[in-house]
């Protein structure tokens, strides 16, 4: 006999976001709303045509002590953190250190430093000496730079599931919570630009020439991009909004397809909505996925459709940061947090025309009314597939 | 929590069964990736054969369902032989990029070629923190059968770094173990009860794993299934004393 036990919702008590719209809130809701694409030109240099969603932001050195750890992820973290300062030191003067978990996501962790470092290898058979396999490239190594700024010692790790790496660190929050592991979590991931993780899509021909151009017709691929999102999340606080559940679930159809009805998406959003007890009907919106590959957006609007007798509005964001993989379901938290507390969807950028295959209300433009709950998907590699429901307070 | 099922796959005891035996097949060389299909054996490398192999020996010995049993992976390099490998193929042979060879340089693939194989349609992941992974991994399990009131089967595993990273990376040797864990209850036999705990001193020695396997970031669950199959009670480290001092405290169950 198995059961399962009813979770409370997570209160998020402050968020971060850093990515090709920038490094602020401001500048965030600023794109957002004007529909303005932050998608461009690759800072690497490449040996074919993409468009790239790239941090210009200038990111913080890292304290002397942790010169050792310093890669662009660390740094990254470090610029998210700080815009997290004041939550963080209501949290800290809350909770005890051992209490607050630190539970991230990347898929490339520090995959553009050892890029870097092997490239020098093969030219001269010697690694820089700045170079430190252990604290720059292991998945682990940016747990001990969030530790260090912030004096979180509790549960630590990072999940690496690809694409949905950066939205199951919120489920591993909301367990341990209610397991009363611990009481509060720095949750959310990073990503970074890397040489090989943009050959590697082109040569599964999934990388389109120009912006990524989910659901519309014209849909080629994705424009790869990078950045990052965190969230504190505590079992009670001044909640800006609340992570009422999360859906996880597995394809088991292909390593890189995604099962082309859209089954396991569709079982996580049908899991998320059952663990909150709530009805398809009490979603006011969908941050898709949304990649822009013609597989993945059928699939996708396959699984809505599913879901959803009457779908709500559906918006990918990807065009405004580009598919950011490790960091994409939190950067996407964040959007469906904005949604709720600014009471807006940004367009679907360049989503026109719509595939008439898709069959749901993409939203075209800038949308304006009052989103109670936002539902944001994630799927990765390895058929993984995540599904976020965010609530208003 | 209750430990139910154990796996493990060091060179030479492809098996827990031979390591309780105690004499090293020399034939077991590489993990064989029987638990995969033919398919997904052929696209694993050593890692993901390995993983498969101690899941599918942890959960037949809990007797849980391979196709619905939540999967926690934990490693702590992942498929970095598989990156550079790549990255060598791009940069000193001028070849181009295998898209075969990307889809499984994800640290996931593992947990995917998994879930493909079993038919497995529910909650995976994968996860790393250094030497602490095996302690990560299986808090995350711990979390999941307290909040699911079910079986999670928690697998870790680390290959060597590749030769080229020999400059900058410690050396070990591959290691995998797993354990299934389920919510203590009396009616359902146990290998033995399991709390963790952040700090705790150990007795526990595990001298039998050589020095290339006391190197690997995943001796610690290693050294947890061990500790089982050999009856020990008490506090097993779940690092090699460079990470947060977690360990595992293991009371007595009703071994089958």
């Amino acid at each position: 006999m198995t059961g399962r036990l009813v979770l409370p919702p997570l209160c998020v008590t402050g968020y971060s976001v850093l990515s090709a719209l920038g490094g602020s809130r401001a500048e965030h809701l600023a794109a957002l709303a004007a529909g303005r694409t932050g998608l461009g030109p690759s800072p690497l240099p490449l040996s074919f045509q993409t468009a790239v969603g790239a941090v210009h932001t200038t990111l913080p050195e890292l304290p002397g002590e942790l010169s050792r750890w310093s890669t662009r992820i660390a740094r990254m973290v470090a610029h998210l953190l700080a815009e997290l300062e004041e939550p963080l030191r209501v949290a800290r003067s809350r909770w005890r250190p051992e209490r607050i978990g630190i539970l991230l996501g990347t898929s490339t962790a520090g995959a553009d430093a050892t890029e870097r470092a092997y490239r020098s290898f093969i030219a001269d058979g010697t690694f820089p000496d700045r170079y430190d396999f252990l604290r720059q490239h292991t998945f682990g190594a940016v747990l001990h730079v969030v530790s260090a700024l912030t004096g979180a010692k509790g549960p630590a790790w990072v999940v690496s599931t690809a694409c949905t790496s950066s939205a199951k660190p919120l489920a591993s929050a909301w367990r341990l919570i209610a397991a009363d592991v611990i009481d509060a979590a720095i949750v959310g991931g990073v990503d970074t630009l890397c040489t090989m993780t943009l050959t590697g899509f082109e040569s599964l021909q999934a990388l389109d020439r120009v912006p990524c151009r989910p659901f519309s017709k014209d849909r080629n691929g994705v424009s790869i991009g990078e950045g990052g999102a965190l969230a504190l999340v505590e079992r009670r606080g001044d909640a800006r909004v609340l992570i009422e559940a999360i859906g996880e679930t597995s394809d088991s159809y292909h390593i890189s397809a995604p099962h082309p009805e859209g089954a396991g998406a569709a079982a996580a959003m049908r899991e998320a909505l059952a663990f909150a007890g709530r009805r398809p009907e009490d979603i006011d919106h969908v941050n898709a996925h949304g990649t822009g590959t013609r597989l993945n957006d059928t699939a996708e609007a396959k699984a809505i459709r599913a879901v959803f007798a009457e779908p709500p509005p559906v918006v990918s964001t990807k065009g405004f940061t580009g598919h950011t993989l490790g960091a994409a379901g939190a950067i996407e938290f964040a959007f469906a947090a904005y949604a709720i507390e600014e009471g807006f969807l940004p367009p679907s950028l360049h989503a026109a025309p719509l595939d008439p295959e898709i069959q749901l209300p993409v939203a075209l433009q800038t949308t304006r009314g009052r989103f109670r709950r936002v539902l944001s998907n994630s799927y990765a590699f390895g058929g993984n597939n995540v599904s976020v429901l965010v609530g208003a307070p | 929590m209750a430990i139910t099922g154990l796996g493990l796959w060091v060179e030479g005891f492809p098996n827990t069964v031979a390591w309780r035996g105690g004499s090293a097949d020399p034939a077991a060389t590489k993990p064989a990736g029987q638990a995969l299909d033919k398919v997904n054996r052929r696209r694993a490398g050593p890692l993901g054969r390995g993983l498969a192999d101690v899941i599918a020996e942890a959960v037949a010995m809990a007797g849980v369902d391979a196709a619905t049993v939540p999967t926690v992976i934990g490693s702590a390099i992942g498929e970095a032989s598989t990156m550079t490998g790549l990255l060598d193929a791009m940069w000193r042979h001028g070849l181009p990029m295998s898209p075969a060879e990307f889809t499984v340089s994800v640290h996931n693939a593992a947990a995917g070629l998994i879930s493909i194989s079993n038919k497995n349609r529910g909650m995976t992941t994968s996860l790393a923190a250094d030497d602490d992974t095996p302690a990560a991994a299986l808090l995350e399990a711990i979390g999941l059968v307290v909040t699911r009131d079910a079986a999670v089967v928690v697998a870790c595993a680390d290959e060597p770094a590749p030769p080229t990273l020999a400059q900058v990376a410690p050396p070990w040797a591959l290691l995998a173990a797993a354990v299934v864990l389920e919510p203590l209850r009396p009616e359902r036999p146990a290998l033995a009860a399991l709390t963790l705990e952040p700090q705790a001193v150990s007795a526990y020695r595990g001298e039998r794993f050589g020095e290339l396997l006391r190197s690997n970031p995943q001796i610690g669950l290693g050294w947890l299934v061990d500790a089982v199959l050999h009856g020990h009670r008490g506090a097993v480290p779940l690092d090699r004393g460079t990470g947060r001092g977690y360990a595992a405290v293991l009371a007595p169950g009703s071994m089958p």
